[in-house]
């Protein structure tokens, strides 16, 4: 089961958007918009890290490279989940989006 | 609920062709070139180029909120300088016609009443009663439209640098309560603190802010991505 696992385990992206996202990262816009946002400096290192863990798992299948960057990977989904909603999310979207707009329905609520 | 009430309450006030129908545009309006005419042809250029445009309407597609351009858009005249609005109501996205006179302003807008639809269309958003809800959905339409971007506020002559994004997005949210409810400045300050922070950190569908077309084309790639992404984490 493992071996077969690791077959079919691929990167959770392309190694090159880890290179791209480097990149982007270190640029000069990037760096003045993280400033105006947060006034702080952009930390890049990762996303190179993250890419040659990529190359590492592409070309030798190294284990300790596939858990860097799902370790990796994983702490940046958690990262976007840091807060709780202020609201609840939807199972099914609303049932009237696609409703034809009725022009003569006085507005009630 | 009256007429009058919910115009007063709930902002409608502001767009006054809501209630009136369609049939009352005479044909000779319509015929020639008009405020209308640019209003659909300014949004069909943002929903074709624009990549914040686009990763929203995949994603409501991805939600199963396809957006339907006759039927999700309206170009209106509205009061005032508003530009914009999302009728929860009717599921519209109303775009005014006669305040938006640049390309730049257009796509800016439609993304940001884009992300209005998306958060009703992905969330049980109570617009009318819970405050709470319209600031959130304000902070995030606010913070990822590129409404706050350093050119657009020096264009409004708000200079500012260290967390100014963060200042501009404040400041926009309670405007658009305040011009939308009838709360009082320190009521709506205060609600906008309580949920600025969860607010601000909800980026999605983008998964980051957005600053630049380039910003929102990496986003838009990492959500064709997702399937890839969330499967071998």
């Amino acid at each position: 089961m493992d071996r077969s696992e690791e077959k079919l385990w691929r990167t959770p992206r392309p190694c090159d958007y880890y290179w791209s996202e480097f990149r982007h990262c270190k640029s000069l816009w990037n760096r003045f918009h993280q400033y105006y946002t947060y006034g702080t400096s952009p930390s890049c290192q990762q996303w190179k890290e993250d890419y040659h863990n990529c190359k590492e798992w592409e070309k030798h299948r190294s284990a300790e490279a596939k858990e860097a960057l799902q370790a990796s990977e994983r702490g940046r989904v958690a990262e976007q989940r840091k807060f709780t909603p202020v609201w609840q999310l939807r199972k099914d979207p609303p049932s009237d989006w696609y409703m034809p707009l009725n022009e003569d329905k006085p507005q009630d609520s | 609920m009256d007429q009058t009430k919910q115009e007063e309450d709930y902002g409608y006030g502001l767009f006054p062709e809501r209630k009136r129908a369609q049939s009352s545009k005479g044909f000779i309006r319509d015929s020639l070139f008009t405020f209308h005419h640019r209003c659909q042809f300014m949004l069909q250029v943002a929903v074709d180029s624009s990549p914040y445009a686009k990763l929203l309407l995949n994603a409501m597609k991805s939600s199963g909120c396809k957006v339907l351009k006759d039927r999700h858009f309206s170009c209106e005249d509205c009061d005032g300088t508003v530009s914009g609005g999302f009728d929860a109501i009717s599921s519209q996205i109303v775009l005014c016609q006669n305040n938006i006179s640049q390309q730049s302003h257009m796509t800016r807008v439609v993304t940001h009443e884009l992300i209005h639809a998306f958060d009703h269309c992905r969330a049980h958003v109570d617009w009318f009663n819970n405050y709470r809800h319209l600031a959130c959905s304000e902070i995030r339409a606010a913070n990822l439209s590129g409404d706050c971007t350093f050119s657009n506020e020096a264009a409004r002559f708000n200079f500012g640098l260290k967390e100014h994004h963060q200042e501009c997005v404040r400041d926009r949210a309670l405007r658009s309560i305040l011009a939308l409810r009838n709360i009082s400045r320190q009521e709506a300050e205060k609600i906008v603190d309580e949920v600025f922070d969860t607010c601000f950190n909800d980026h999605a569908p983008f998964g980051r802010i957005p600053h630049s077309k380039k910003d929102a084309k990496f986003a838009s790639r990492d959500y064709e991505n997702r399937g890839r992404y969330y499967a071998n984490l």
